[in-house]
């Protein structure tokens, strides 16, 4: 292949490798395809921290994801908050970063879309100060104007922080788990701490879940599958994502990028045993 | 700001929050509050002022037609898009529906396309290292490789083997190295504090 033509090829490789995702996209599930986790020990930890959880558990979601990894631990923080709901839980989201806010708003406006009690939700909103702001937190929970109202505010308000049976992080790159166990878990009780994180804040969550301040932490792709797997929401299924992450297009991404990856090694190698070979021969 | 008033004023903020922390007194509550509640403050008076420094500078763009032009335009229109629709008479702030519309179904999406662009420009990037022939960057794709390999998704043994050594490889070697970065990085902080609190500064500072 000349320059020119492989020039050409790179300038359509994004078109062609949509198009490609797309028709694998439509293409029935394979059987020899699987994305879950073949050791359920990380879903049935959280699973079996939130069954630990009082009755009606008052949830304080820390979300702050960011637009980068989101698209990662989007289905699982679907489908978590509709295990929290189904489990007659209440909700009350607070951001601390810009981004978490506008994910957190537009997470909270799907849920109103999906019919979802609205007395069991409560929106706190932005909070500056990254870590600062958690630190207030702690010492008190300022409601909008516009939430004030209802049973489940009043008990926020009046108790803060304290009202809430477990924290569960939604975790970014900017802010995750790992600013909540620091600023918050020393200044309240023993209140469980639970998170989804995208993969990249993995090395730092693990840690403190070996630590055990965290005490559940779906991390990874595949223990969110599997997490997702094992639930039984009932009507609450339609808050989940409709069309969970499909295992051919994920393959497909994967292959390309070893054969990418392999080829360009492949040529290093052969360009070192050539050189290798040259003194020999000369 | 000079350097003894700011090594003072941090050793104070920090001597305060940490008695907080560990001494149950209202009068220390209050006062690490107002602490806490001033550096909120400046955070948020920090991100209001690179907003605002983010507009002039691309009003500044297209005033002197310099940079790019339609990117500056786009950036103007979304700030206006988004405070108007936030700011207006009547609005809900930002429950207000147009804000989360802007939000949902613009500015979500548009990011994510953003950060799946990654996929073919990490590739390219990586194509390109390796042109550098550098020792780092063979180590670099090889690891890259071989990780991307661990995250091919079958059923059954073999994919029960690879989803194992996915598992170990990020819990002890990626670990491994993030962590020991981390702990590197706090030490350096821990130097660097302890230089701001003691009032040492490179020789030619």
């Amino acid at each position: 292949m000349n320059e020119r033509a492989g020039l050409r090829l790179f300038r359509v490789a994004p078109v062609l490798l949509l198009v490609v995702l797309a028709v694998a996209w439509q293409l029935p599930e394979q059987r020899w395809l699987r994305l879950s986790s073949s050791d359920p020990e990380v879903a049935r930890q959280m699973t079996s921290t939130l069954d630990a959880l009082p009755d009606e558990p008052l949830v304080l979601v820390g979300f702050d994801p960011d637009l980068g990894t989101y698209a990662e631990v989007r289905p699982t923080v679907r489908a978590l908050l509709a295990d929290l709901l189904a489990r007659d839980g209440r909700l009350a989201f607070v951001s601390l970063t810009a981004e978490g806010r506008a994910l957190a708003s537009a997470e909270i406006a799907r849920l109103g879309r999906g019919a979802a009690n609205p007395t069991r939700l409560l929106d706190l909103g932005f909070i500056a100060g990254a870590e600062a702001g958690l630190v207030d937190l702690t010492r008190g929970v300022q409601l909008p104007g516009d939430e004030a109202d209802g049973s489940f505010a009043r008990q926020v308000d009046a108790d803060g922080i304290d009202a809430f049976d477990a924290v569960a992080v939604i975790g970014g790159n900017d802010l995750g788990p790992r600013s909540w166990v620091e600023q918050v878990a020393p200044r309240i009780g023993e209140i469980p701490l639970v998170a989804v994180t995208p993969t990249v804040l993995l090395p730092e969550v693990q840690p403190y879940l070996a630590g055990g301040q965290l005490a559940a932490v779906l991390g990874t792709p595949r223990d969110g599958a599997a997490y997702r797997e094992g639930l039984d929401l009932g009507n609450l299924e339609r808050l989940v994502d409709p069309t969970p992450p499909r295992s051919l297009p994920l393959l497909i991404g994967v292959l390309i990028a070893v054969a990418v990856l392999g080829q360009t090694l492949g040529s290093r190698l052969l360009e070192f045993l050539r050189a290798a070979r040259a003194p020999a021969a000369g | 700001m000079s350097r003894p008033t700011l090594a003072a004023l941090i050793l104070v903020v920090g001597m305060l929050l940490l008695a907080d922390l560990l001494v149950v007194n209202s009068a220390l509550d209050a006062l690490a509050g107002i602490v806490v509640n001033a550096v909120i403050l400046v955070a948020a008076g920090a991100a209001l002022a690179a907003v605002g420094a983010l507009g002039v500078r691309r009003i500044g763009d297209l005033w002197r037609r310099r940079g790019d032009p339609v990117g500056a335009v786009l950036v103007l229109v979304g700030m206006g898009a988004v405070l108007v629709a936030g700011l207006r008479p009547g609005s809900a702030g930002t429950n207000d529906p147009a804000v989360q519309w802007l939000v949902a179904a613009l500015l979500v999406p548009i990011a994510a396309t953003l950060f799946g662009l990654l996929f073919v420009t990490t590739l390219g990037a990586a194509r390109r290292s390796l042109a550098t022939r550098s020792r780092e960057a063979t180590v670099l794709v090889s690891a890259a490789l071989v990780t991307t390999i661990l995250l091919i998704p079958l059923s059954g043994s073999t994919g029960a083997w690879l989803a194992g050594a996915a598992g170990w490889s990020l819990a002890v070697p990626i670990g491994a190295v993030f962590r020991g970065l981390l702990i590197g990085i706090a030490l350096l902080a821990a130097v660097y504090a302890t230089r701001a609190l003691l009032g040492m500064g490179a020789a030619d500072e």
